[in-house]
Formats: C-alpha cells, structure tokens, sequence
C-alpha cells in the first residue's frame, strides 16, 4: 500500500522524478569514482608490490628502489647476513642500468636489469625461454617492436654511455631467448633483462653490487620484524616493506585522495539536497490529500513510511543507474591517469572492489533515506482541520 | 665564485647531516631548503657535516640561508629535501671532478635561440643543447595528465550541477502552476505569462551564482591555504578566473532560462482550470 502511493506520487510527476533520478545518478556516478579513486590506489600498489610474493625491498640509504643510480655494493656479504635470519625465505639480489642497442649506425636506449633467474620477481616470461644462459637477453614487446627484433635475433647491446668520449664502456653480443612482460614496468618503457653477472661484466663498473635486492620472507613470519632486524643488521641500506612502501605512495598521492574524499561528499551532498528538495516540494503540493489521509484514520507512521519510501526510491534508482555510469567513468578516468609517466601499466586509480560498490549504494540509500526524514516529519505534523480548511479554500 | 648548483644533491638523511663539533678553521655556508631546516631543526649559522654518502665523515659546514622553494609545480609532492652548495665543493664531496650535469645558458633578447643551439650542437663534443621550453614540456608530462584529469572531472562536475539546476528551476516554476492560472483566468496573455516567469528563473539563476562564486572563491582560498601548508609551496593550487565565473554564471543563467520557457510554455497551453485542480 505504502509503496504504491509512492509509487503513483512519483508517475504523477513523470519529468521531475526522471530529472532527480538523473541529478542522483550523476551524483552517485561520481561518489562510485571517488570511492574507487580513495581506495583503489592503494589496493592496486599492493596487489603490484605483493605479485610475485615478496614482502621486503631493500634500496641504497635514503632511497626508494630505482629513485637513483645509487648502487649497493657486497652483494654477496648482504645476502649472507641476510641468510642467517630463519624468516628469510629467498632474496633477489636486480642490479639495473641503462643499456644501448646498436642498430646500424644509430642505437636504441633502455633499460636492462641485471637478475639472478631462479629468483627473479621483475617480470613474466610470455614466450621462449629466461635467461638461463650468461649470452642470453629478455626484452618486452615495447623494445622489440623498436628494435624490429623478435626472439632468437642476436643483438649488439652496450652499456656505460661515456658522452665527453662518446664511447661505451662494455659492449657484447647477446640473443634474445624470450619474450617477457615487466611486472613495475611503464606501458612505453623500453625494457630488458639478463643475467646479474653478464650486466655487471658490461658495466665495467665496481662488481658485486645491486641497485635493489627484493625479499620473501617465511609463510607466517611477520614482515615487519624482518624489516626492523634488516635495518640493524645493514645500516648502509633502507629496508621497505609493503606498509612502508604503500605509505609513502600514499604520501605522494595524498592529492589524489583528498580530491576523492572532498567530490565525494559533495556529490552525496548534492544528491541529498535534490531529494530533499523534491520530496519537500512534493509534500507542499499535497498538504490536502496527506491532510484527507490523516482525517480517514491513516496513522501518522503510514504517511512518514510513504515520504520516506519517495526519497529512498528515487536515491535508490539513481544509484543503480549511477553505479553503471560510475564504472564507465571510472574507465574513462583510469584510462587518463595510467599516462602519467613511469606508472606501472599494472597500476588502476580506479579499481572496482564490491566493497566500494556497496558503500555508495550504502551512503545514497542513507541519504535518500536522511533526506525522506525532514518532509515526511513535516507532512505527518501537519493539523489535520487547518490544512483542510486552506486546501477548500485555495 | 659562488655559484649555487640548483639541482640533484639529495640529502640521505640525518646520518648525512647532523651537527657538527665547533670547528677552528674557517667553514663555507650553504642555503638549504625551509622543509630540511623543519625536519633537522636547523637554523642559519648552525654548522652540519655533509656527505655524500651514508655513514661516511663528510665537509663540515655552516648554514647560511634558509630558502624558500618557488612555485615550481613539479616539486609539489615530492619529498626530497634539497641543499645549495658551492659548485666545488659539491664536486669534490660526490667525487664528481670537474663536472656538472648541466649548464643553464641566457641569451641575449635579440638572439636567435635556434641557430645558437644547433651551432653548440654542432660544435659541442659531449654534451646536447636543449631549449628551456622543449624541456618545461617534457618535464610537465605529469601536469597534463593531471590537468586533464582535471578537466574531465569538471565535464562530470558540470553535467551533475546542470541537472540539478535544471531540477530545482522545474520545481520552482512548477511551485507557480495556481498563479499562472490566475493571471491567465484575470486576461493576462500567454506571452506575458512567459516572460514573467522565464524573467524570474533568470534572477533566480543569476543570484544563486553569484552565490556559488562566493562560495567558489572561499573554497578556493580554503584549497590554496590547505595545500600550500601541506606542500610547503607558493604555488596555487585553485584560481577564481573572469573565464570561469563568466562560465559558471552563463551556464546558470541559460540553464535557468531554459527550465523557466520549457516549464511555462507547458503551463500557458494547459487550461487554468486545470491547472487549478478542477
């Protein structure tokens, strides 16, 4: 009964209830996409740090990983201190440097890391093989395709690029074995990957060094323990783990989640006074009828139950539709920021979690439902005979 | 000469600056930035010791300017914390020799930028000559990005405000459906009708931007004062514009014109007796 006469309230107005359903769509669409954005983040550089497993990076002093060209030396040293703790489970010692590819008489610059293959965590191997040989190179289809190079070519790679000399300070013959997909690498990265020895014999620089060594600790050991045990036991390195690192985003990207905490309330603002706004104007144009209701004996909760049930409908409606608009903009919006230069093309500022659907449906329908509260309280307080009397004589 | 490197001396830490013993000899000043000054809790004739890398003795020094950083928006959000020192002795401390990363080279008003760039291209063994301009582009990658975010979240913003607008001036002018009926049943003529009403939506649509441009300004000073501390920059993070309110205002006004015809048009064609309920 209560939901008909909402219902045949709101057909009354067709134009009106299409106009707030579309006003809290809008509304609702953007409160998805700041949830999303508030949260999304995070989730996303988690679920990056976390995919190959390992908790633990450790970096040059007063760095975060690849910020520098700072390197660590004692590679080996490291990892054997790094081994006498019985919550370390597997270290991954990258060494990273920019490389330069001879093509006739120009060449092609990226990145290379230098890595040990059985315990790489920098990359997926799409096709052919990794490199399991001190000759063998990996590259991503962005180098490849620039190269015009495909798997089994063998390419003339050079590193230590001395500008004043215009030399190169290694240069060797390597054969592509594979094909891979940089887990932290930039859409429009030129990337590569050999073994940590073949980079390190190349650079001609001092041997033994990283410029990052990632590490997995124990099933059921506490990470940040380990963390806390490796910044004694190594003062020349700054340990970070996933809080850590997912903190110090979170510092840099503060902007971003302010903005999405601040659009987001005004947009629930906004669709809360349109409710308001139409369901109190809805219950002016019917002081009479509520007034006849009441004079027939309809309770004064039927009357508040039928506002409120006005308010939540055309909220709830609004966010469904606004739900799927939210999602379409989401993608359009995600797609805008994955161009910022060096994200990892992993990376989504706008990640659908249900949690995040729900909570919009959530905060509408409560608002939809806060918005019902001031006309229904007014229409069910209105004096029966005085508003009669005003409708006989109007 | 005392020529600042501008650039690219990170400072590693408090283990690579902390205060020094009272030295005999006669020490060399550096500038280091407010946010170093905040973090070390130093102040202008404090002397630090600084090195380039972690752990090691390094140049004791004395500070001797706290500078402010300019409105440089691609140091917003970062968190390095920078010092100013002599080109020397930076060369000597990172092990740099008689090197720098880059020059930066003014010209004269008259000269002619590229011909001079591709002549030090020509002749330079080493090193490559940019324009200012090609790098401030390649550097604002990041801005764009965000300046197109920007504008897409106000294309969302603007749909959503004209909805509302749109809503609230149907419900206005359908508030006015019984004196539309009266004026129309006293003689008064359709067209009048619709001018009073469309005139009314438009002082309604007017007043209530010029409220939205107040309220607008203030959150703009709210947004500059809160992001301003908090990236400890001059830059300015929101601007009020003439463009912007002459936007904001017309698309309200339009708007307000556009529900008050369409709103009233229905109600002049509609017989007032009906429009009275009978």
């Amino acid at each position: 009964m209560r939901a008909a006469l909402a219902k045949a309230s709101l057909i009354r107005h067709r134009a009106r209830t299409v106009l707030a359903v579309l006003g809290v769509a809008v509304a609702a669409a953007m409160l998805l996409d700041m949830v999303m954005l508030a949260t999304g983040m995070r989730e996303s550089f988690r679920e990056l740090l976390l995919s190959r497993g390992f908790e633990i990076r450790l970096a040059p002093k007063g760095t975060l990983p690849f910020d520098t060209d700072a390197t660590i030396p004692g590679v080996s040293a490291i990892i054997a201190t790094l081994r006498a703790n019985p919550d370390i489970r597997e270290i991954s010692p990258v060494l990273g440097a920019s490389i330069h590819i001879l093509a006739g008489n120009h060449d092609i610059s990226g990145s290379a890391l230098g890595i040990d293959p059985s315990v790489e965590g920098d990359y997926e191997l799409l096709s052919g093989r990794d490199v399991t040989t001190p000759d063998a190179i990996v590259a991503n289809d962005h180098l490849l395709s620039q190269l015009g190079a495909r798997v089994g070519d063998t390419l003339s790679v050079a590193t230590g690029y001395d500008p004043q000399t215009r030399t190169y300070s290694g240069q060797r013959k390597l054969v592509v074995t594979g094909r891979v997909r940089f887990i932290y690498g930039a859409n429009d990265q030129s990337s590569s990957a050999m073994r940590r020895e073949t980079l390190e014999a190349m650079g001609g620089q001092a041997r033994d060094r990283a410029s990052l060594f990632m590490v997995r600790v124990r099933k059921g050991a506490n990470a940040e323990q380990v963390r806390d045990w490796i910044d004694k036991q190594l003062p020349n390195v700054t340990a970070i783990s996933i809080a850590t690192a997912i903190a110090q985003v979170d510092e840099r990207l503060s902007y971003f989640r302010q903005l999405a905490l601040i659009l987001g309330a005004v947009s629930l603002f906004v669709g809360f006074l349109l409710v308001t706004t139409l369901v109190t104007v809805s219950v002016n144009e019917r002081v009479g009828e509520i007034a006849v209701m009441r004079a027939i004996g309809v309770s004064r909760s039927h009357v508040v139950e039928q506002i409120v049930l006005e308010g939540v409908a055309i909220s709830f409606a609004g966010a469904v539709l606004g739900l799927a608009l939210g999602l379409v903009t989401a993608r359009y919006l995600n797609t805008i920021l994955s161009a910022f230069p060096g994200l990892p093309m992993s990376i989504n500022f706008f990640l659908f979690q249900p949690k995040a659907a729900w909570s919009a449906l959530g905060l509408l329908i409560a608002s939809g439902i806060g918005a019902g509260i001031y006309p229904a309280w007014r229409a069910a307080s209105l004096p029966i005979a005085e508003s009669l009397r005003r409708e006989a004589i109007a | 000469m005392f020529a600042f490197l501008l650039a690219s001396f990170l400072v590693q830490g408090s283990s690579s600056v902390g205060r020094a013993p009272a030295p005999a000899v006669e020490r060399r000043t550096i500038a280091i930035d407010a946010a170093l000054a905040a973090r070390a809790h130093l102040r202008i004739g404090d002397r630090v010791s600084v090195s380039a890398r972690p752990g090691t003795i390094g140049d004791t020094v004395i500070v001797g300017a706290i500078v402010r950083r300019g409105a440089d928006p691609s140091e917003v959000a970062r968190g390095d914390l920078r010092v100013r020192m002599h080109l020397d002795q930076i060369q000597t401390i990172a092990g740099y020799g008689d090197r720098v990363d880059r020059f930066a080279i003014a010209t004269t008003p008259a000269a002619a930028i590229p011909r001079l760039i591709d002549r030090i291209n020509r002749v330079a063994f080493g090193f490559k000559a940019y324009r200012s301009r090609d790098i401030a582009v390649e550097t604002s990658r990041t801005f764009q990005v965000v300046s197109r975010f920007h504008r897409a979240i106000g294309i969302i913003t603007i749909v959503a405000s004209s909805v509302f607008l749109l809503c609230i001036m149907v419900l206005k002018v359908e508030e006015r459906r019984r004196d539309i009926a009266a004026l129309r049943l006293m003689g008064i003529s359709r067209a009048t009708v619709v001018r009073s009403i469309v005139m009314e939506a438009a002082v309604v649509a007017v007043l209530g931007s010029a409220l939205g441009v107040l309220l607008g300004w203030a959150a703009s000073l709210l947004v500059n004062w809160h992001y301003q501390a908090l990236y400890r920059t001059p830059l300015e993070f929101s601007i009020v514009t003439l463009p912007t309110v002459v936007f904001a205002v017309a698309l309200s006004l339009v708007l307000g014109i556009a529900a008050g015809v369409a709103a009233s048009l229905r109600f002049v064609r509609t017989p007032p007796l009906t429009l009275f309920g009978r």
